[in-house]
């Protein structure tokens, strides 16, 4: 699995580069304003969990009403269901029907008890505790992890045991069940406000000179609120099962009617042993159908929380809106179609990749058309420069070249043949899985975005290194791929006897080092790097862009350079290819972008880059809104 | 006329490590002034004690040592109960710094009536929207009632900007506010910044690891390197003649187009030995060894990374 480590990683990627291109090529949503904006979107998990709640609900508090007493004793017992007694009888010979209705209401009431007396104990004991620190959360660290350690059900039986029947209430129950079941959610309440403690709008709110509680309550609490609706929801499905667990024990509340208390007499009765399946079976049926149902809840707000969980919709399911482009063409039938890639690129090199009319599309609700008929051929030890914003698809190009795009995205039309040393074309696009797998990082590799934080933190340099190697050449010795360990770190000048050591062991710097080694463990034709060195100082960047080119020189590879900042690529590349919301508009060798760029929006990146050591130029002090950026204040 | 002073500042973070505990010096001594109308930058890479520096004048860490005094225009001191008015921060990260749940009138409005300057509903609506019409945010109107998330990034940066000054602060200390925005709206968010503090006579800091901004936008630098302040004077003499090698170092590494093909070829070099005890000060035009700060440890004088 490490081996795939920077693959894997990729999904991630290719998932967050989808968002930035959506936001900003997707028309403005004026999006759900208010308490709205925190409430689920409709899904039939949701459907289904809120019809099977409130039509629970509605029985159990307009039922009582319609049924008589519960306990009236009306015919001779264990009758079968029937036109007068809906759900038969009991033994006792009172109505299974009106027993049901109010043992519904009872479980109801202890459920909702305990989730709101549960969820106000562990927001108290969470969130301040988090939010104050020191002495205050350790004391209130320590008391819940004591909650937690102490079995529930036990203490309730003891505690259930001391209190005599007679004053045992629902209430009772209710409150020792409280008291043990909040202990969980304040662990995690604590641990999502010292989250959201150090966030930056908490610090402004400092600084604005907010109190600590309005701090808490204003600034904090709205945005743990689908935590703490999760964790009410939960706490009242906990509560109604450790409820019906306790009196089916016959150790919960004698003198009342809950589903538990049914399910007690129907077994006292010998329900099971005479087939009285409508005296047990509806109770159970209630009890496995309210947890249900409060289950698709919590999984609708479990979404809201975390946006990941959310499966995208089909597009072909909505119907109404057709993408705004033709119909895709089948990939492989236009590759077939695609002229022969020249064998040279313009400055005389050997094409190692080319990439013909390629369209990337995100098939959300809203088709987003990432990458538009982008064609780029890349030389054999070429360092390509790809440029431009955020949300403009260069991320998106480089993982549809390696085919690492993941659905929403997909590759429309356009071909990318990638030209090997041997002299065969493969055509990347009609590669099946297995293929593409020998393909990838044998032939073509990737640093990505991030990369330093791409290692796993708990495999030692060497493990991760040596999975890349077991896996794309499995008759390979264990001596041989450990001297190629050592070789390749040795190339990118980091100490091989740093193998063995863990990556929160290296400076930022040695471990994009060593992902760049991991790139070019299987000597790669093409290296694709996103934004490699984004997240180091310029000095250590400096020292890894030396690196790049000293080992190109040496080994030959071309590389596929990914970035906004257009200074570091005029120095570094020889081809530049600008790109703006998806399509390349400026493509030309570096010396003709810095000298003659043509292209307005590849003037205008160029502008806005000060000259450390020239002139002042255009970037004197004006305290004016510069034209290019005119447009930028207006709503959108 | 001072704006706020900053004297010897030293700050410590407690490193425990099993049962042995240590501290680590951020901040090593570093004293400076800031004046209304003028911007001074701080320069530095991660881990220099910049941004340490910024939380400790925003009152958001507490010094271990030293003093921050923030003066009146008359010349009297700001109390505590008044740093706040006095003092404002910009952070780094816009898409962090404003709460996802709120509207941009609430971010607005509650440092507002916060500081007592308004008064009923509708005097808060008003100075809001001129709030955000001073940041170039038009219609106001249409801007105050959305969340956060409806906005770029550079939008939401004049929120954070515009929020600092409801108070009516006369420092500003801007954390790299523009390192998290796209490079084509930097200079507009720059220029905006600039505007503001000539209209108010404010004082900035402005923090950041970019020299050529540090260079074009403030009048004065300090460099920080390990804690210490390692060069300071007018920006143009700290960035076009850098005496100290580490500075050297910063202003070498920076891509410079106009220099293709020169600087990927040669080393990036170590600091000499001598700059781990000292400071250049361009006003002085000489060389300071640091007082009472701790030299530079030599173990950590090799910021490349990798052998050189």
């Amino acid at each position: 699995m490490t081996n795939l480590s920077p693959l894997t990683g990729s999904a991630d990627e290719s998932a967050a580069a989808a968002a930035p291109v959506k936001s900003a090529s997707a028309p403005p949503s004026r999006g759900r304003s208010g308490m709205r904006a925190l409430l689920p979107s409709w899904s039939p998990k949701l459907v289904i969990g809120l019809v099977l709640v409130l039509g629970i609900t509605l029985f159990a508090i307009i039922g009582p009403w319609l049924v008589g007493d519960p306990d009236a004793i009306d015919s001779i017992g264990m009758t079968e269901p029937s036109g007068e007694y809906w759900l038969g009888t009991t033994q006792t010979g009172q109505d299974v029907f009106a027993q049901l209705a109010h043992a519904v209401r009872g479980s109801l009431l202890v459920g909702l008890v305990v989730g709101i007396l549960a969820t106000i104990l562990s927001a108290l004991f969470g969130i301040i505790g988090g939010y104050v620190g020191g002495a205050v959360d350790e004391g209130f660290s320590l008391l819940s992890n004591v909650m937690l350690v102490i079995p529930g059900l036990p203490l309730v039986i003891v505690i259930a045991g001391f209190v005599p029947p007679q004053d045992r209430g629902w209430w009772t129950v209710a409150l020792v069940l409280a008291i043990t079941g909040w202990a969980a959610a304040a662990r995690v309440l604590r641990a999502q406000t010292l989250s959201l403690r150090n966030r930056d709008y908490v610090a402004a709110a400092r600084v604005a000179g907010e109190k600590r509680w309005r701090i808490v309550s204003v600034e904090i609490l709205p945005n743990l609120l689908p935590l703490l609706a999760s964790q009410f929801v939960f706490a009242v499905i906990a509560a109604i099962l450790a409820e019906a667990g306790l009196s089916f024990l016959g150790l919960g509340a004698a003198n009342s009617h809950t589903l538990g208390t049914m399910l007690y007499y129907a077994q006292n009765g010998f329900a099971l042993q005479y087939e009285a399946w409508w005296w047990f079976g509806p109770p159970g049926l209630m009890i496995a159908l309210f947890g249900c149902g409060l289950s698709l809840i919590n999984f609708s707000i479990d979404e809201i929380i975390n946006p990941k969980l959310r499966v995208p919709k089909p597009v072909a399911a909505k119907g109404g809106t057709p993408p705004p482009v033709a119909p895709p063409a089948p990939v492989t039938g236009a590759a077939a179609q695609a002229p022969p890639a020249p064998a040279r690129a313009a400055d005389g090199r050997d094409v190692v990749l080319s990439v013909r009319d390629l369209n990337v599309i995100y098939q959300t609700e809203n088709p987003v058309h990432a990458v538009k008929d982008v064609s780029i051929t890349l030389g054999r030890g070429e360092i390509l420069g790809l440029a431009g914003e955020s949300g403009c698809g260069k991320t998106t190009l480089a993982y549809a070249v390696n085919r690492l795009h993941r659905p929403p995205a997909e590759v429309a039309s356009g071909s990318v043949i990638f030209h090997d040393r041997d002299g065969g074309d493969i055509d990347l696009l009609a590669l099946d899985a297995e293929e593409l797998r020998q393909f990838r990082w044998a032939k073509l590799s990737m640093v990505f975005q991030g990369a330093m934080n791409s290692l796993n933190p708990v495999i030692s340099i060497h493990e991760q290194l040596d999975d890349v190697l077991t896996t794309h050449k499995p008759d390979m010795s264990k001596q041989a791929r450990r001297e190629r360990c050592e070789e390749v770190l040795r190339l990118v000048r980091v100490d091989p006897t740093r193998l063995d050591s863990f990556p929160h062991e290296l400076s930022g710097g040695m471990r994009q080092r060593v992902m760049i080694a991991m790139a070019m463990l299987l000597d790669p034709q093409v290296m694709i790097m996103d934004e490699p060195t984004t997240a180091l100082d310029v000095v250590v960047q400096r020292g890894i862009l030396r690196e790049i080119i000293r080992l190109r020189d040496e080994l030959g590879f071309a590389v596929v350079f990914i970035t906004h900042d257009l200074p570091m690529l005029l120095e570094l590349s020889d081809r530049i290819a600008v790109m703006r919301a998806g399509e390349v508009v400026e493509y030309a060798p570096a010396e003709q972008i810095y000298e003659r760029p043509e292209h307005p929006y590849t003037r205008q990146l160029l502008g806005s880059f000060p000259s450390l050591t020239g002139e002042r130029g255009a970037f004197i002090r004006t305290g004016e809104s510069s034209p290019l950026t005119k447009n930028e204040g207006a709503p959108r | 006329m001072t704006a706020l002073e900053v004297r010897d500042l030293v700050k410590d973070y407690p490193i425990r490590s099993g049962l042995r505990s240590s501290r680590l010096r951020a901040v090593d001594h570093v004293s400076f002034t800031l004046t209304p109308g003028r911007t001074v930058a701080l320069v530095g890479e991660s881990g220099s004690g910049k941004s340490t520096v910024a939380k400790m004048i925003a009152r958001l860490e507490k010094p271990t040592g030293g003093a921050i005094v923030a003066t009146k225009d008359d010349g009297r001191p700001v109390g505590d109960r008044e740093y706040r008015d006095h003092v404002q921060m910009v952070f780094q990260d816009p898409f962090a710094s404003l709460n996802p749940f709120h509207t941009i009138e609430h971010h607005l409005a509650r440092p507002l009536r916060l500081h007592g300057r308004t008064k009923g509903r509708t005097d808060t609506r008003r100075q809001v929207e001129q709030l955000l019409e001073r940041v170039n945010l038009t219609p106001a109107h249409a801007i105050a009632p959305r969340r956060p998330h409806e906005l770029s990034g550079g939008q939401r940066q004049r929120v954070a900007i515009a929020r600092a000054l409801a108070p009516g602060a006369q420092v500003v200390v801007a954390d790299e506010p523009v390192s998290m925005l796209d490079v084509s709206i930097r200079l507009g968010v720059l220029n905006l910044l600039a505007r503001l503090q000539r209209e108010d006579r404010l004082a900035v800091l402005y923090i950041t690891h970019d020299l050529a901004t540090a260079r074009h936008f403030s009048d004065e630098i300090l460099v920080m390197y390990r804690g210490h302040v390692v060069e300071r004077g007018p920006a143009d003499d700290v960035i076009l003649t850098p005496q100290h090698s580490y500075t050297k170092l910063l202003a070498a590494a920076a891509p410079n187009p106009e220099e293709r093909g020169r600087s990927l070829a040669e080393g990036v070099g170590a600091i000499d030995e001598a700059d781990l005890t000292r400071m250049f000060d361009h006003h002085t035009k000489s060389w300071h060894p640091f007082e009472k700060a701790a030299p530079i440890a030599a173990a950590l004088a090799n910021p490349a990374g990798g052998k050189q």
